[in-house]
């Protein structure tokens, strides 16, 4: 194996390395001061400036067919849209997090570190094609997770929340690499490139292929929380701090979905009738259990953590469209397009119960929103456009996502997913309306922060009107993620 | 550009609403332009010729490409007058309101105007997805203006009405969806437009549910089913409307249950001819059943408004009866009808709404001698009544007539049972205005400490319109049939190969360009 590093590969992973370089700024600086925080906007403006910077070397190194390290890593048109959203989703959230409670203060320098680290390995992920690569991203990411929420000043909830997480996700990751090994072992290589054109027969000849694939599939489903590997979400993402559960619930899981595309788009399940079974099976039951469990949610976090899984589901219908079709071009776009609108609206919704939270450990209920349309309107308004767009109702983003999404899947017959898809709307439709019944509806004195949170009440109206605006114009836009794909 | 500027005039509106600083003066501006709006509408009249059966002043763009989804709106006989009655009708609901909306009277109108542009993109758009936008968006609005102005159950009422009408639009949604890909398989690229969807041949067996035209059909007709509301489907109309306040009543009775019954007649029959035919006998019986079960329900309501409800629930399954005879005589008496059905139910609505900002009771037993009290209030409930029991002279008499001969022409069974229906409309509805303007004074009525007052100028100036409707649609039909003549012609004569073609924008040539020579 040639293991020589050019300067092509420097250049394509610059965006890696520019994060991260970015993420040591604001601890030296703090260890410079002596041990004294600097001022908390000057240490989110760098943490910006990394991720914008990651995403421009992203969109000028990156293209089609461009590959890393001997194939491990890829810099093609999925890996720039995935790459941007998640950078985007996680940039939105580390706004949330200077302004919440449980959060901002001291230690904010190191929580900046990891989030940026994190978002390393983000990159790393999206950008893998070799499923130790995989392994390393989802490591990366998780593991400065786990640390950020556990350094929350709220004291109970979410040290709870990081222990659980952290268990089940490292028996999560075990289940991955066990998996991959057994891969290994049947292929000789891990490289998802390398065995692409082999995967439909060996799925089919090789049992410790198949067994392999079968556990790299249960990895990725717990990360993104497809039912049955889904018990960790709800407890985890209530637990956590909201702005670290908006970047798990936005960025993680669009990077994880990434992988767990590029595992799909290699084609091997078409062979595998049963498996594909199992996968429509486990996408229809993940809507129905995350939108019949949020109903009777009384926490606004725990709602939208059953509705993310939910949403996983709707999510399963593109993968599965993409692993069955020819060119899985159609069924990657309206994954990564949905994804985006998701994110988007998913982020607004956490902005808002950034503004509701009062204390580290205060707990937002869906009933304490009574009365909010009269003290904050916007800001109400926003809430309904993320909720009616979560819902999929027109002229959203979130309904072209779910046009884009079910018409894929039409297209390559899988019918009857669309229509579990479209029941499942439905469902949802009955808790998405709830927060907005009781803004508007009922009397009340909404109890929300006395000091206003200008930088969260920005995203949330810039979420909105792009959900407004994006919609209007997703022609284009999806064909231009269409186009770049594969 | 005249239909786009209909179409989104009120979107401008309703954000220049939301952003004027004084309270004030809202409800003046709102007035004006929903007048504008109005008047904007009428000049459809100067550019529509009626005896082209195309369809006319047609705006086309192709809005995502990958698809074939096309920004598509044009007008033709079977819309026109639905546009015209939902820009009639605004004004006249904004004035009824003056006094009864007391809270956030902003959102309010704003809502009024954006639900009025999602009506008006409803009747006017031709493309499936663009349709559907408009279709979905319309219940937002309607959800707020029950949701927060309506009665004690009004979230019930709303989350209940949002839901139902939810379910019917996404199977619709999917059928869509099928569709297109139908065109793709058919015409070679995919075609979300409405005139693309009629010249496909879709495969039909009789006998079964499941052929491929049959599963269409229930999946678009269950949208407009929920929507109109057939029976059995009817269940959140009652609810809805009671707890809705009175522009929400005049809108939802007005307008958008027209939206269903014009949508089998665009949708429906068209593009699914031979399911049509083999399931009329479902519909004419639904349809039928409707009437009876309405009227009789109506019958024993103790609350006014709630019995005005019903008898919708009664009025829409004539229209669904007319239109499922597929002939001149019931498609022509259903259009008219739903224009009646309109004026009339609303009028109902508007003058309930007075009464009961009077009062503040709708329950018929706390009435009795109002006449005596309120005369022209009397007066005007009168004809209204009249004409939703459809008296001759009066709009309503004109529709039902119509309907009942297109139906006995096709099934006589039917038409027998649904003259019943005329019978029990005109005993609920008399009996109810002998109980209430007539006999011994009622403890409202008879209120020293609160004297009822008589209508004063403004809420005269709302009945006035109404009322000349009334008698103008009832005195003169072919004034206003006329318009639609040429349409309702080509879909009864060509219903089996139906197809629309777009009229050259500019000439008067009647000789209309087929759709691929215009594009």
């Amino acid at each position: 194996m040639n293991m020589n590093i050019g300067l092509p590969d420097l250049l394509l992973v610059s965006p890696m390395i520019a994060l991260f370089l970015a993420s040591l700024v604001p601890i030296t600086i703090k260890v410079l001061r002596g041990n004294q925080e600097q001022p908390a906007l000057a240490t989110l403006s760098q943490a910006l400036i990394g991720l914008v910077a990651a995403i421009a070397l992203l969109m000028v190194f990156g293209g089609p067919g461009q590959t890393a390290f001997n194939n491990s890593l890829i810099f093609d048109g999925v890996t720039q849209w995935m790459g941007i959203i998640a950078m985007a989703a996680a940039a939105g959230s580390m706004v949330l997090m200077y302004e919440n409670p449980a959060t901002k203060g001291r230690q904010f320098s190191e929580l900046m570190f990891l989030a940026m680290n994190s978002a390393v390995g983000m990159l790393v992920l999206v950008s893998a094609v070799d499923l130790l690569m995989v392994f390393i991203g989802l490591e990366m990411m998780s593991l400065s997770l786990y640390l950020m929420i556990a350094m929350s000043h709220e004291e109970k909830l979410s040290k709870e929340a990081a222990f659980k997480y952290f268990v089940l996700g490292s028996v999560a990751s075990a289940i991955f690499l066990y998996g991959t090994s057994f891969i290994f072992g049947a292929t000789g290589s891990t490289n998802l490139l390398g065995f692409m054109e082999n995967a439909q027969r060996l799925i089919v000849d090789n049992r410790l292929f198949l067994f392999g694939t079968c556990l790299v599939i249960a990895g990725f489903c717990f990360k993104v929380s497809i039912v049955p590997f889904h018990a960790w979400t709800p407890d985890v993402y209530q637990g956590a701090p909201t702005p670290h559960t908006s970047f798990m619930a936005t960025a993680v899981k669009t990077v994880s979905f990434a992988a767990f595309l590029r595992l799909m788009a290699t084609k091997s399940l078409i062979a595998s009738p049963n498996l594909l079974d199992i996968l429509q099976w486990l996408a229809v039951i993940t809507m129905i259990v995350g939108n019949v469990a949020a109903i009777v949610q009384n926490n606004l976090k725990r709602m939208i953590a059953y509705s993310s899984i939910s949403h996983s589901g709707y999510i399963m219908i593109g993968l599965i469209t993409t692993g069955v079709s020819e060119n899985g071009a159609f069924g990657a776009g309206s994954v990564i397009f949905y994804l985006l609108s998701y994110a988007m609206m998913t982020l607004g919704a956490f902005a808002i119960a950034n503004l509701m939270e009062r204390s580290d450990s205060h707990i937002v209920n869906i009933d304490d929103l009574a009365g909010f349309a009269k003290k904050r309107p916007i800001m109400a308004l926003c809430l309904t456009i993320f909720l009616l767009s979560l819902a999929g109702i027109p002229p959203t983003l979130g309904f072209f996502g779910k046009f884009y999404l079910f018409s894929a899947a039409i297209g390559e017959g899988l019918l009857w997913l669309a229509l579990w898809g479209v029941v499942n709307s439905v469902i949802s439709v009955y808790y998405y309306l709830r927060p907005i019944v009781v803004m508007y509806m009922k009397e009340g004195e909404a109890d929300i922060a006395q000091h206003s949170l200008n930088a969260t009440m920005v995203t949330a109206v810039i979420s909105a009107i792009l959900i407004m605006s994006l919609g209007m114009v997703s022609g284009p836009l999806f064909e231009a993620v269409e186009k770049s794909l594969f | 550009m005249l239909l786009s500027t209909i179409v989104f005039l009120p979107v401008v509106f309703a954000l220049v609403i939301a952003l004027w600083p004084r309270e004030n003066s809202l409800r003046h501006l709102a007035l004006g332009f929903s007048l504008i709006e109005f008047i904007l509408s009428l000049k459809i009249f100067q550019q529509f010729d009626p005896s082209s059966s195309s369809l006319q002043l047609v705006e086309k763009h192709m809005w995502i490409e990958r698809f074939g989804i096309q920004y598509f709106f044009g007008i033709d006989g079977i819309s026109l007058w639905l546009v015209i009655l939902t820009t009639f009708l605004t004004p006249i609901i904004i004035l009824a309101s003056w006094n009864s909306i007391d809270k956030r009277v902003k959102g309010f109108h704003a809502a009024l105007f954006l639900l009025q542009t999602a009506m008006l993109g409803t009747f006017l758009a031709f493309d499936a997805i663009f349709f559907y936008v408009f279709w979905e968006l319309s219940l937002i609005p309607m959800y707020f203006m029950v949701g927060i102005w309506g009665g004690t159950r009004r979230i019930y009422a709303t989350v209940k009405f949002f839901i139902f009408t939810m379910v019917g639009s996404v199977l619709m949604l999917i059928a869509m969806i099928y569709m297109m890909y139908l065109t793709q398989e058919a015409l070679g690229t995919m075609s979300a437009s409405l005139l693309d969807f009629y010249r496909l041949k879709i495969p039909f067996v009789g006998g079964t549910l499941l052929s491929l035209q049959s599963l269409l059909f229930f999946a678009f007709a269950l949208a407009f089913a929920i929507k109109v509301p057939i029976f059995p489907l009817h269940t959140w109309l009652p609810d809805a409307h009671v707890e809705a306040p009175t522009p929400g009543s005049v809108i939802l009775a007005g307008v958008m249950l027209k939206m269903g019954t014009y949508c089998f007649l665009r949708w429906i029959i068209p593009l699914f001819p031979e399911a049509a035919e083999y399931w009329a006998w479902l519909f004419l019986l639904l349809g039928v059943i409707g009437i009876v079960y309405g009227a009789l329900v109506a019958m024993v309501q103790p609350d006014v408004k709630k019995l005005v409800a019903y008898s919708s629930v009664s009025h829409m399954g004539y229209i669904i009866i007319g239109l499922f005879v597929f002939n001149s005589y019931g498609i022509t008496g259903g259009l008219y009808q739903m224009l009646n059905h309109g004026i009339s139910t609303g009028a109902l609505f508007i003058l309930i709404g007075m009464i009961y900002e009077r009062t503040h009771s709708r329950e018929i037993a706390r009435y009795g001698g109002l006449a005596s009290v309120l005369p022209i209030f009397t007066i005007f409930f009168f004809i209204v009544t009249m004409s939703s029991i459809a008296v001759p002279l009066t709009n309503g008499f004109i529709g039902e007539f119509l309907i009942l001969m297109g139906v006995f022409e096709k099934n006589p069974w039917f038409a027998a049972v649904a003259v019943t229906g005329v019978i029990l409309g005109a005993a609920y509805m008399l009996w109810m205005f002998m109980r209430v303007f007539f006999g011994p004074k009622g403890e409202l009525v008879s209120d020293e400490h609160h004297p009822l007052h008589d209508l004063n100028a403004r809420e005269i100036g709302v009945m006035i319109p109404l009322v000349v409707m009334i008698f103008w649609m009832g005195i003169f039909p072919n004034q206003f049939l006329d318009w639609s003549k040429a349409s309702v012609d080509h879909l009864v004569k060509n219903r089996s190969s139906y197809n629309l073609t777009i009229k050259a924008s500019g000439s008067h040539d009647p000789q209309a360009l087929p759709e691929e020579a215009a594009q």
